[in-house]
């Protein structure tokens, strides 16, 4: 799933560069990097969302 | 500041992300020293990643609201992530970290550092701009920001490599514990581990709940030891000590013939027949470190005592002829010429981590003192944990197990003495006397063979909270003001 996100980043970065046009489609594509990233550190942190530590 | 100067900033700081943390973590770190991110810490160089990428989209676009909001989010959201990553080792001892160590900090300790660089450089920018030059359009990509384009787009694709061999192509995702990275895809592992059921929780084991009597079984019968003989309470009474909330512990002096009685930030002694208070205090509990609500106490000699609280935090205080009242303002909430406090502190334990207590005893003869601890729906252990009088540091800690000589046996094969939620003990003749007010038992715990050598029943008990030893009597005080007394096993 990292491999997809970095490819999702890479795809706006290659946008930026040649097609400066698409701005709508690179800003969704980074909302998606984003919510993907969000996504996969909370599955990988589902057992204890917060720091384990005293509050 | 100007504009092109403006620009020029955020282009260098794109091409610093860039370069330094994402380049740096997977050229260097990755594909010569053959380091592989854990799940945790992809998701944090992503971050990092997607915020050089918003840079990049304001360098070419304009400082549109929706591209600095969404920074904004991504570095909180990193922060975020930094702090609970960094929670999982940062209080353990020292040097134990996880994974690569760079200029003496680990890589998840870094990631908190430029996630809150990132805060700070946006806040600055921000700061600086003028409104012109949110409007409008933005001037053409200067060279540096074309070169950081650039540089961005090499890094990604090395992500892009090591992420597809160290994680593979979705479904597959990072591991907590990745292997080496390598080219040769004989060791690449692919893991779907992230995606196996598990349950979902805010803090996990930390979610520990206080202590209480609440749901606790009080049958002995049904109790995790079979067949317990009876002791019988010999002696019933009520106090009738002018004291503020529930009884927590209680402890006898007998060089003095005194008592000491704790609520829950009380701390009261008694007289030998528990009829007249001598002396009392309230301890401010959140002064300084939070003792929390006293569960313990022990007399330590004639003049001193200590309390200790759930979290086992204890405070130590000294009775004085002339105690400084103006000195005490700031340690107790009433009486402040009724002890002087000499030591506020923490227990340290190890097996007992994470679990609270609800007793302690004092062996003047070891010079040792003595918790045991309460079991919480995350860690169901009982542990005897023992701190020197001298340093209060922890010096043994075990779980007893039953002595085969005592004829003890458990209830069934499930059944075990972690079921007991001790919460009074007390100390003489070498061994540990700990009442539990689940199933009511009282047990004494042989203190040089940590075994468990003999186990009573002692039906009728209501909530016991306190337990101490008066010559060959045990005072057993219930948190609602009882006091049981029952004869010492053996006595």
């Amino acid at each position: 799933m990292e491999f997809l996100n970095f490819v999702l980043m890479f795809v706006v970065a290659l946008l930026l560069a040649r097609r400066r046009s698409h701005e709508r489609l690179a800003f969704r594509l980074l909302v998606a990097s984003v919510l993907l990233m969000v996504a996969l550190f909370a599955i990988a942190t589902r057992t204890a969302l917060l720091p384990g530590v005293n509050y | 500041m100007r504009r092109d100067l403006l620009y020029t900033v955020l282009a260098l700081a794109v091409l610093a992300l860039t370069v330094a943390p994402l380049g740096g973590a997977v050229f260097l770190l990755g594909f010569v020293y053959g380091d592989s991110p854990c799940v945790m810490c992809w998701e944090q160089r992503a971050g990092m990643a997607i915020i050089a990428l918003i840079g990049l989209v304001i360098l070419r676009h304009g400082p549109r609201p929706k591209y600095i909001g969404l920074a904004v989010l991504v570095a909180a959201w990193g922060l975020f992530m930094g702090l609970r990553h960094v929670g999982m080792h940062a209080a353990r001892d020292i040097g134990q970290g996880f994974s690569i160590e760079i200029l003496g900090a680990h890589t998840y300790t870094w990631a908190v550092l430029i996630f809150w660089i990132a805060v700070v450089l946006m806040g600055a920018l921000l700061l600086l701009m003028r409104e012109s030059d949110a409007a409008g359009t933005p001037p053409a990509m200067q060279p540096l920001g074309r070169l950081a384009l650039a540089v961005y787009l090499v890094v990604t694709a090395g992500n892009i490599v090591q992420a597809f061999a160290s994680t593979g192509p979705p479904p597959f995702m990072g591991q907590g514990d990745p292997v080496r990275f390598s080219f040769n895809p004989q060791h690449w592992v692919w893991s779907l581990e992230e995606w196996s059921p598990a349950p979902v929780s805010l803090r996990g084991r930390w979610a520990a709940e206080k202590p209480g009597y609440a749901g606790l079984a009080t049958d002995p019968a049904k109790g995790p030891l079979a067949n317990l003989p009876v002791l019988a309470v010999r002696e019933r009474k009520m106090l009738a000590l002018p004291i503020r909330g529930t009884a927590t512990d209680l402890a006898y002096d007998a060089a003095t013939d005194r008592f000491l009685l704790t609520t829950g930030n009380g701390v009261y002694i008694a007289d030998g027949s528990m009829s007249r208070v001598l002396r009392s205090t309230v301890v401010d509990p959140g002064y300084s470190i939070d003792l929390g609500r006293f569960a313990g106490a022990a007399f330590l000699d004639s003049r001193t005592v200590m309390a200790a609280g759930e979290n086992k935090s204890y405070v130590i205080l000294t009775e004085r002829d002339r105690p400084d009242a103006d000195r005490n303002f700031r340690y107790f909430l009433e009486s402040f010429e009724a002890f002087d406090e000499d030591r506020r502190s923490r227990l340290g334990t190890v097996r007992a981590r994470m679990m609270y207590t609800m007793s302690l005893a004092f062996d003047p003869v070891a010079s040792s003192l003595y918790t045991v601890t309460v079991p919480n729906t995350q860690t169901k252990r009982l542990v005897i944990s023992r701190f020197d009088r001298s340093d209060l540091t922890l010096s043994e800690e075990y779980s007893p197990a039953l002595d085969p000589a005592s004829g003890l046996q458990t209830a069934g094969p499930q059944r075990s003495l972690h079921e007991l939620y001790v919460t009074g003990a007390t100390v003489a003749d070498g061994r540990l006397y700990a009442v539990s007010a689940a199933y009511s038992t009282l047990i004494a715990v042989d203190l040089t063979t940590h075994r468990v050598v003999a186990a009573h029943a002692i039906p009728g008990l209501e909530r016991p909270a306190g337990l101490a030893i008066r010559g060959n009597d045990l005072y057993i005080v219930g948190e609602g003001g009882s006091v049981s007394i029952v004869g010492k096993p053996g006595g």
